[in-house]
């Protein structure tokens, strides 16, 4: 088989010459990596590694060979829900296969997708239970720990009260997880209960929520590849959410779409778009108020849309007219003509839709970022369609469902509010006494000039944000309204690097006297500080290690199988929290109708029974359909889906479902609703999908105009209706005392009504379709063609939450102290139990003159390979060894001018605490010039010192480096408390 | 997915049963030092043999990747 | 006969590396060897690209042509394959490659090569199919066991084409023909030295 050397000689010339063309004065980011970091991390480990030493094989045993089975999972990155086909033998995960019958996916991953059987690999995960004992890590048993664990909460509870006690959740966590780690928050006692949303898309949440009725992605992934036009804005989905590019880049092609990338930083996103537009970080609302200032000048406007459909459009164009173009450019540097292009293109190339992340959300403006993307998409009539509607790209893989379990501090499962009926809806679902409940929860004595909160008042008072977990440890008792300040933070699955101010979290964790982090890794929050004593590792299982569902971004729910049983001691969420309620003496209420059954460590909870029990209670968000049955059906016919509409093959199984039955998916099971594809889409029978906006904010508005006169007007549509309603117009949500007055009452069987009697009690026309556990009413209203929760308008306005009509405001470290006399931050309020001070910091900063010391603006964002904080990511040896360095993104100008060269050291600088970081230079036009990014993933190094020794041995991830958030500033949004993670004031020099 | 698999042909995760019985002599195979005499090599029709099949995994690829 | 080719529809391509690991976690490659990678051109710039590289299994290999102990051959699938039995990991075929394919794990503390390793397009080598010793020294057989290569098969945006060259170069043309823009099928003609209008 000898190829004639001649033959190619001649050829050798023309070769060499398309490498040259590769490589000369080419310089990427794996290339700067790979001359940077590959010879350190690479060469030592290189030298222990054999080709073909396969630990899989040594792991897998050497029993007869049974085959292998596939098992199938859902990847635990990102929120797209890529179906993961896992190849098991001996109990050990030995091969991935492509998941081609997947509507999501196809087939395909991304960097993590693709490597996730690592993870239950990772001889980096923490193997069994530890406790720091006067600084040394010392093994110890679940039984003690839990034990330990146990008593210490006590001691805190008795002396400081059940609010001191943080319960920090996971966006990590099954749907299941999730919502027992709610109900443990809500049988402890406190409103103290968060996860990794509160830092993503909080704000998305609230400020679609507060506009069209429900929290969540309108639209879906797939659903992208009808669309005309793709607006992109602070999203770089391509690193972010890959293989959601998939579906983006097919309608692109398909429709010869519009790509349209608005971003501080040239992304690879961006690469791929028909148009980028380059803004100023932190100037989103000017910009989208700039483009409606010229489709509102153009009549490019929805004028039925708006008629029909839509609140207080005026008082949103009275704020827009402010938004001219060269105020507009002078704000955010978009030239006029690219503004109005791209405005034009939104309101006439129809279908469009909006994508946003968390550039949008990450802002002390970020609720008031989302409602002002909100108007854009309703002045030109861009929801409730295919092709159009709000696309957020939800995070982590299970957010949206961990959102749905309300692992929130306002919110009980299910977006149920802290009210008292709420309250008691739960109670009747978990079959416990509401008085019980409510005398876990602590009195609040009077303090810093607030009145006492009775028990009831302090379970219907919003709880403390993890953005500023530290700051309720460490403020005096007197600024934080509850009883006592924070002593023991119980986090399960979140990073400690996530979110700003990492100098002051050091000190927050110092001053705990709890600490306990459950975990496949150690995290931030044990590397961070080196504390001595009271704190708890606790090994935990992924999501391959335990079943479960989980709610991608578009609210489709996937099912996920086992497939191996927990590595080294670790136990899965269910087991943990189980055990910790049966500690602390309420597991028997807790979990009365959940079946347990026997797992590694004993009996757990069952999580098909506990979904059957988030089946039981959750009207208000149509999670009551979906039951583990017809999950599991789902995932078992997956072929059977169209990948544009999702919707189930006719004659199959899952005839006319839609994937994943995406809530709301109304009423029992057996009634058998398709799901919701596409939320508040009128062109279809709310049965088969169909939908109109929620009339959450009340029938009608009394308001005042401009001169002072005062008129009422409805909150309900006006002429728009679902498909086949026999309401040809719009109504309130449907209660029982409706569908009385409708003559519908009739249609209810025996046992609805009985049921409808035994909640209402005396006042039985108050049981509404979200509080009906017989499902009744939700039946009733479907069957006459009507949506349960009513056909309203959805709300231009927003007038019961902060800057009811949004405004451009500038950063709080802005580079442009001239505008703030115009638009200046918000006054100094209270953001849930806390101030928030925007104006005192922002005036600091022009006083200390920051924007001339600390000359360039720093943003933050994802890289492809890593995960939030990145512990995981960063243990993963297939991942790390493609990103061994931390970095911050520098403009050759500004590099130049500061003597900085490609790959070399350099110090960034942040304004508050002194605060700086060291990293490596990438020089690169990606960024502007004034503008570096940094990317969030990184941790293990506080200002330029390599914390290492912090981590249990054995389980520190292979590549550390700076948190981005030891430079990042202070600023919180008024609605959530969303931290300001992509705006803040940098000096970069060489170090 | 593809049910192409043969009963006699290898299971194709079944031999890592196997592999750890032979971990050490593989490991020496590819161990530095071991002077090889420069012959060309020449490959039997089993090693050069098609081994592409139009498989239904195969198709699915294919099918995924059109529009 | 199907010929065995590799494609990356540069259009397609987003940097997002499933590739890599896909091909780490297939065939248990080992830190600092890559038998796949992707490379970006105009990095932060208008006109970004990014292509997924490999061996492209060249019809006329120059590895080969070069190669002092001939260790390698092409199959019927014309896949390029080489025996590590062998190769003395002298390291021409790297230079030889346009595509930079040939790897070479450090095997001592004095910067000495062991024997050369790079994509096998998941077609294993010379030892018997499916084998413990095949999967040792070259990874798996995806071929045999009747599918193509992880790195496409697993490709996020569907960039990354491999199989039958007939199928994938239709594959790709009704993909330029729909969208009306194509920037060329990138490394093809260098491997394959076709003038095929893709």
């Amino acid at each position: 088989m000898l190829i004639k050397r001649k033959s190619s000689d001649a050829a050798r010339g023309k070769l060499q010459a398309a490498l040259g063309g590769l490589s000369s004065g080419v310089m990427d980011r794996r290339s700067f990596l790979r001359r940077s970091g590959l010879v350190a991390g690479g060469a030592a480990l290189a030298g222990t590694i054999q080709i073909g030493a396969v630990r899989k094989a040594e792991a897998a045993g050497m029993g007869p060979a049974t085959g292998t089975k596939v098992v199938t999972n859902i990847c635990t990155h990102c929120s797209v829900g890529c179906t993961v086909k896992a190849e098991v033998a001996n109990g050990v995960w030995v091969g991935q296969e492509p998941a081609w019958d997947s509507p999501i996916n196809r087939g395909t991953h991304c960097a993590k997708g693709a490597s996730v059987r690592e993870l239950v690999h990772g001889d980096r995960r923490i193997k069994y239970p530890m406790k720091l004992v006067d600084g040394a890590w010392t093994r110890i048993s679940w039984e003690q720990a839990i034990s330990e664990i146990g008593d210490k909460m006590m001691e805190i509870r008795q002396k400081s009260g059940a609010d001191s006690a943080y319960l920090l959740g996971s966006a990590k966590f099954s749907n299941e997880g999730a919502y027992l780690f709610r109900k443990f928050a809500a049988f402890w006692g406190t409103n103290n209960v968060d996860h990794q949303a509160r830092i993503c898309h909080s704000t998305t949440v609230a400020g679609v929520a507060n506009t069209w009725g429900y929290g969540a992605q309108t639209n879906s992934y797939n659903d992208i590849r009808n669309s005309k036009t793709i607006l992109v804005m602070g999203s770089n989905a391509a690193e972010a959410h890959p293989v959601s590019m998939q579906h983006v880049l097919s309608g692109k092609e398909i429709n010869r779409a519009n790509v349209i990338v608005f971003d501080p930083r040239m992304t690879r996103t961006a690469a791929h778009a028909t148009e980028y537009v380059r803004i100023r970080s932190g100037t989103d609302i000017a910009v989208i108020w700039g483009m409606m200032w010229h489709i509102f000048k153009n009549g490019w406007e929805d004028k039925d849309f708006i008629k029909s459909r839509v609140y207080g459009m005026e008082a949103v164009l009275r704020e827009v007219e402010k938004y001219d173009p060269k105020t507009v450019e002078d704000i955010t540097g978009v030239p006029e003509a690219q503004l109005k292009r791209a405005a034009e293109t939104f309101a006439k190339v129809k279908p469009a839709t909006f994508i946003w992340c968390m550039g949008v959300t990450q802002h002390t403006v970020g609720t008031a970022n989302v409602r002002a993307i909100c108007n854009l998409l309703l002045a030109t009539g861009n929801v409730g369609s295919a092709g159009n509607g709000a696309n957020i790209f939800r995070g982590h893989c299970n957010v949206q469902g961990a959102t749905d379990m309300g692992l929130d501090v306002g919110n009980l499962p299910l977006y149920y509010g802290l009210v008292e009926g709420a309250w008691r809806h739960w109670a009747r679902v978990w079959d416990v006494s509401y008085d019980a409940l409510q005398a876990r929860f602590d009195e609040v004595p009077a303090k810093g000039g607030r009145p006492a909160r009775t028990r009831k008042a302090n379970m219907e008072t919003s709880g403390h944000t993890s953005t500023r977990w530290f700051d309720a440890a460490t403020m005096p008792s007197e600024q934080v309204d509850q009883r006592d300040n924070l002593k023991a933070m119980i986090v399960f699955g979140h990073g400690g690097n996530t979110i700003p101010r990492i100098p002051d979290a050091v000190k927050g964790i110092e001053k705990l006297e709890l600490l306990v982090v459950a975990d496949p890794h150690p995290t931030n929050f044990v590397s961070l500080a080196q504390r001595k004593n009271g704190t708890y590792l606790l090994p935990i299982a992924t999501q391959f290690e335990c079943s479960g569902s989980r709610t991608c971004s578009n609210r489709s729910i996937q099912w996920g199988e086992k497939v191996v049983d927990p590595i080294f001691e670790s136990a899965n969420d269910y087991w943990v929290i189980y055990k910790l309620a049966e500690k602390l003496g309420f597991a028997s209420d807790m979990f009365k109708n959940i079946r347990m059954v026997r797992g590694k460590f004993g009996m757990e909870p069952e999580p098909e029974s506990v979904l059957r029990e988030i089946n039981r209670g959750g009207w208000s968000t149509g999670y009551t359909g979906q039951s583990p049955e017809r999950i599991k059906l789902h995932m078992a016919n997956q072929d059977k889906f169209d990948v544009v509409t999702l919707r189930g093959a006719k004659g199959s199984p899952v005839e006319n479902d839609f994937y994943g039955l995406p809530w709301p998916c109304w009423g029992t099971p057996e009634m058998k609703h398709p799901g919701t594809h596409i939320l508040y889409d009128t062109s279809l029978e709310p049965m088969n999908g169909g939908g109109a906006f929620r009339p959450r904010f009340g029938v009608e508005r009394e308001e005042t105009l401009p001169g002072g006169a005062k008129r009422t007007v409805t909150l309900l549509a006006e002429g728009s209706f679902p498909k086949g309603s026999e309401i040809r117009d719009g109504y309130p949500e449907f209660t029982f005392g409706m569908l009385k007055r409708l003559g519908w009452d009739k249609d209810l069987t025996p046992a609805e009504a009985a049921t409808i009697a035994w909640i209402g009690g005396n006042a039985p026309d108050a049981v509404s379709w979200a509080n009906d556990l017989s499902g009744g009413i939700q039946r009733v209203a479907l069957a006459h063609g009507c949506i349960p929760f009513g056909n309203g308008k959805a709300r231009a306005e927003a007038w019961n939450i902060p800057d009811p009509v949004p405004t451009h405001r500038e950063p709080i470290y802005t580079p442009r102290p001239d505008l703030v006399a115009k638009w200046p931050a918000r006054p100094d309020e209270r953001t849930l139990r806390i101030p928030n001070l925007h104006t005192t910091f922002q005036k600091a900063a022009i006083e200390k003159g920051v924007a001339k010391a600390f000359p360039i603006i720093l943003t933050s964002g994802r890289l492809v390979e890593y995960e939030g904080g990145g512990e995981e990511t960063r243990s993963n040896k297939w991942l790390a060894e493609l990103q061994q360095d931390m970095f911050v993104e520098i403009n050759p100008a500004d590099a130049s001018a500061r003597n900085i060269k490609d790959g070399q050291f350099v110090w960034v600088s942040g304004p508050e605490n002194n605060s700086k970081a060291r990293v490596k230079a990438l020089v690169t036009e990606r960024v502007g010039k004034g503008v570096a990014f940094m990317p969030f993933h990184f941790g293990g190094w506080l200002q330029g010192v390599d914390q290492r020794a912090n981590y249990p041995k054995g389980t520190d991830p292979i590549v550390l480096g700076e948190s981005v958030n030891t430079v990042t500033t202070y600023g919180y949004d008024p609605v959530t408390g969303m931290h300001e993670g992509k705006v803040t004031l940098v000096q970069i020099a060489a170090a | 997915m593809s049910g192409k698999k043969t009963k006699e042909a290898l299971d194709r995760r079944g031999f890592i049963k196997v592999v750890s019985l032979g971990g050490a002599a593989a490991a020496a195979s590819v161990a530095p030092g071991l002077v090889t005499p420069a012959e060309a090599y020449d490959p039997g029709k089993e090693e050069t043999k098609g081994r592409y099949r139009e498989t239904d995994h195969v198709k699915a690829f294919y099918r995924t990747n059109g529009y | 006969m199907a010929r065995m080719k590799f494609l990356c529809d540069a259009d397609r391509c987003i940097e997002c590396n499933a590739c890599v690991t896909a091909c780490k976690n297939e065939n248990e490659v080992p830190w600092g060897i890559n038998r796949r990678r992707v490379v970006t051109i105009n990095d932060g710039k208008p006109g970004e690209r990014s292509i997924s590289m490999a061996c492209m299994h060249c019809t006329d290999a120059p590895c080969a042509a070069v190669c002092p102990v001939d260790c390698f051959y092409t199959t019927v699938d014309k896949v390029v394959l080489h025996s590590k039995d062998l190769c003395i990991g002298c390291g021409y075929c790297f230079y030889a490659c346009p595509f930079g394919a040939p790897q070479y794990p450090k095997v001592g503390n004095f910067g000495s090569r062991g024997k050369m390793d790079k994509c096998t397009f998941c077609a294993g080598g010379p030892e018997a199919d499916l084998s413990p010793a095949e999967f040792q020294k070259y990874g798996s057989n995806r071929l045999a066991e009747g599918k193509l290569p992880l790195c496409a098969e697993m490709c996020s945006t569907k960039a990354l084409l491999a199989g039958d060259g007939d199928i994938i170069a239709k594959i790709y043309k009704e993909r330029v023909v729909k969208r009306g823009y194509g920037s060329g099928a990138w490394g093809w003609k260098t491997a394959y030295k076709e003038t095929i209008a893709i």
